[in-house]
């Protein structure tokens, strides 16, 4: 491999959960540089998230887009991340300026990736610049360099895939073996051609004997990553992963760790079945209560679901009796993953491949197409991952263009074929055009806010209509928020979720609050106080976990039964109350979960602000699509005609519903819109904002966060 | 009268069939129905405090009383990854 540019430095030892060393990296110039953090730093933005959001607040204007040389690619864990004595230990953010939104997004994703970072002496990496020709940086903390190489030329099917360029840079820069002292984040040639180009992380399985992978899947953070000329990361450490954290107080490390392995190891075996089924079980319970995103979200439930529930999976696909955690220590194991499974479709056609998944949301992704074969679930899956592209924003973008064409927005003409729902050849052959950047596939890759733009011009000038007009329809059913594609949980049912997914900073991504089941299911958010302060609290929790380098699983998806003597069960604080001690015992501090609220809180509304200062800040910003409501379209409202009228009773009080299924389903619309509204005042005004869901100054300057950016934001607001 | 209790997920697994009937009378409650289900499937682990039970997609208390042809279910407590 060339080296282009190297720097020898000296890894930082990781004390408390923190190396306070950020490395970053100038592609444009080619420089390296070691950035000693100030002790202030981490008190105040924590890590992962919080550590993205920080720099790229400070390193980027509000003219900069994803493909800006000064944008930049932030990789971080947290403080909690690396301890295998504490299960969910190894997840890190990749955040930038996405494609799709054109403000901050993170993903979050697992492997060995962020451990090792830390290992290798770093807190973060941030990437900045665009590369002349493409390259790889090598993060060796063995060797005490840092490079920026040529990316090596192979065959094409090497180069092209993701995975297969990420398998075989791991090998070539450890002497032709695979080892789990390395691990690697890769982007692929999908990530080119489409606006949700993923990163990929992978890592060596010891017990499998093979490369597996994990993804950054949402927001085009692989599409930046590309753009950069950036194919790929090495990073290298042969630290002991025991202990890697140095915690202050291992003993207190130890026991939480071990309570909440207690927990999993008990009580997932009677509930969710993460460690058999992984995330494939929800899809049973999401369709049985009409969460199913079929046919891009038009109805929640099919007959032809079952085929695609977990034990399909289980028993055709995925390797049994091996633990699968997606890193060392963790017993909730939920990362499934299937060794020599043959592809009958696509390019690879007779290719025999490993394949890590499906998660449900590609399940749920291929059920928002209309298809229902596990076949196509796994080889999509693999597709997706090696092209580099998004699972869920592929599958809910194809399902827009072919709802468009089921109401006569698209003709053949304009895509080239028949584009329905339901059929495999045609889904499978747009997720190659995609990933290629050909033919219809070119439109398709813009993602659904863009999409929603070029069918309504195409449609306007062909039939002589305003493009507004049309543009109104598409609202509907585009299913995108702030330009983010859905992820997969049909929300007709549950003004929660709505606002679940309306106010999410990122976009319809459920790992802000996923309150459907607590709320629509579990009866547990009765009215819209109980809605309005869940939409405050599990945003911050959330963010805490996305800022320290953990997993959500182990707390959320696995309910202590201790949390059935608490006021609040969904917020399962008795396990919570093992992370706050896990948190103290690593670093040293003495912190209740209040304070962790407070600092989620700090980043939650710096998030808020770079939303703002990008222009998708405000409560407009936060207006979901008719469908996400409730059933846009009359034959959705027949589906579940019984369930709306008996809610369209409950409204009405004792006035009579109207006589025919038309009107009822027209004052239905119109309830269910002025109760999402009626659910932003309240939410905002508990969140500290002002009614169009700005930050009040005094919410911005009790955080600390009213610098002289924010000043002169809040200046040309008007606030 | 009769309720149909339905195994989802790994329940189906365990249980090896789809649904049950259980007769009942105008006083049977949810817990009778789910020290039924107890007693006819001991592997199935129905602990308190790790499942909620549904009647008819409604999670209800255990001392609800069943109507005829009710439908039970038995959930996990998910709350979303």
């Amino acid at each position: 491999m060339k080296i282009l540019h190297q720097i020898k430095y000296k890894p930082a030892k990781v004390v408390g959960g923190y190396t306070d060393r950020i490395l970053r990296v100038n592609l444009g110039k080619q420089e390296i540089t070691v950035q000693e953090l100030p002790p202030d730093f981490k008190n105040k933005y924590v890590g992962g998230r919080g550590y993205a959001l920080k720099l790229i607040w400070d390193g980027t204007t509000r003219e900069t887009r994803y493909d800006s040389p000064d944008n930049i690619l932030v990789m971080a864990s947290g403080p909690l991340g690396n301890e295998p004595a504490f299960p969910g230990t190894g997840k890190f953010i990749v955040g930038t300026i996405s494609p799709l939104t054109d403000t901050f997004i993170d993903s979050n994703i697992g492997g060995h990736f962020g451990p090792l970072l830390k290992r290798a002496g770093f807190d973060a990496l941030a990437v900045s610049g665009i590369s002349n020709g493409d390259v790889v940086i090598l993060i060796d903390g063995d060797a005490q360099t840092i490079s920026i190489a040529a990316a090596p030329a192979h065959d094409r099917e090497i180069d092209d895939g993701a995975l297969s360029f990420g398998e075989k840079l791991m090998k070539d820069v450890n002497g032709g073996e695979y080892s789990d002292s390395l691990a690697a984040v890769t982007a692929g040639k999908g990530a080119c051609n489409a606006r949700f180009g993923i990163v990929n992380s992978l890592f060596f399985d010891v017990r499998r004997r093979r490369i597996r992978s994990k993804q950054a899947g949402r927001g085009g953070t692989g599409t930046v990553m590309r753009y950069k000329g950036l194919r790929g990361i090495v990073v290298r450490s042969s630290l002991s992963k025991v202990n890697g954290n140095n915690a202050i107080d291992k003993e207190g490390v130890r026991q939480a760790g071990s309570r909440l392995k207690a927990v999993v190891s008990k009580c997932d075996p009677q509930q969710l079945h993460l460690a058999t089924w992984g995330t494939t079980g929800l899809s049973e319970y999401m369709d049985k209560f009409h969460i199913f995103p079929i046919n891009n979200y038009q109805y929640g439930q099919s007959p032809e679901s079952s085929k695609l529930f977990a034990q399909v999976f289980l028993d055709k696909y995925f390797s049994k009796k091996i633990p699968d955690g997606c890193y060392y220590g963790c017993n909730l194991a939920c990362a499934k993953g299937s060794e020599n499974v043959e592809l009958t479709r696509g390019p690879k056609a007779g290719k025999v491949v490993n394949i890590d998944g499906p998660e449900y949301e590609t399940v749920g992704a291929v059920s928002c197409m209309g298809v229902f074969d596990p076949h196509f679930v796994m080889e999509y899956n693999w597709y997706c991952d090696e092209y580099g592209i998004d699972t869920i924003s592929t599958g809910v973008t194809i399902s827009f263009f072919m709802e468009c064409f089921q109401r006569g927005f698209l003709t053949a003409d304009d895509v080239g074929y028949e584009l329905t729902f339901g059929n495999i050849d045609t889904a499978d052959r747009l997720l190659h055009e995609i990933a290629s950047g050909q033919g219809f596939g070119k439109i398709v890759g813009q993602g659904v806010a863009r999409g929603k733009k070029w069918v309504s011009a195409k449609y306007a000038s062909r039939n002589g209509t305003s493009q507004d007009t049309v543009m109104a329809e598409l609202n509907k059913f585009g299913m995108e928020v702030k330009g983010l594609e859905f992820s997969m949980y049909i929300t007709k049912e549950s003004l929660a979720q709505q606002g679940g997914y309306g106010f999410a900073l990122k976009g319809p991504q459920h790992d802000e609050a996923w309150l459907i089941f607590i709320d629509q299911v579990h009866k547990e958010l009765p009215t819209l106080e109980h809605k309005a302060n869940a939409l405050k609290w599990f945003p911050l929790i959330r963010t805490w976990f996305n800022a320290t380098g953990l997993c959500k699983l182990p707390w959320i998806d696995v309910r202590n039964p201790e949390a059935a003597n608490t006021t609040e069960p969904s917020k399962n604080l008795p396990t919570l109350a093992y992370y706050v001690a896990y948190l103290n015992a690593t670093t040293g501090s003495n912190k209740t979960l209040q304070d962790v609220l407070d600092d989620s809180e700090r980043l939650y509304i710096l998030q808020k602000l770079i939303n703002l200062r990008h222009g998708k800040g405000t409560r407009a910003n936060d207006q979901i699509p008719q469908r996400a409501i409730g059933p846009a379209f009359f034959n959705e409202y027949e589906a579940r005609a019984e369930y709306y009228d008996e809610w369209l009773q409950q409204q009405l009080g004792d006035n009579k519903v109207p006589a025919s299924p038309e009107q009822r389903h027209k004052l239905l619309m119109e309830k269910r819109i002025e109760a999402y509204q009626y659910l932003c005042d309240i939410v905002y005004e508990k969140k500290g904002f002002t009614s169009e869901g700005i930050p009040k100054r005094e919410t911005v300057e009790k955080f600390g966060l009213m610098d002289e950016q924010a000043r002169q934001l809040f200046n040309q607001l008007g606030i | 009268m009769v309720v149909s209790i339905k195994f989802l997920g790994m329940q189906r697994v365990v249980t090896n069939t789809d649904s049950i009937d259980m007769p009942i009378t105008e006083k049977t409650r949810v817990n009778d129905a789910l020290q039924y289900v107890r007693q006819q499937y001991p592997a199935l682990p129905l602990e308190e405090g790790m499942v909620l039970v549904a009647v008819n997609l409604e999670v209800a208390s255990l001392d609800r009383i069943l109507r005829d042809k009710d439908t039970l279910s038995f959930l996990p407590l998910i709350s979303g990854g």
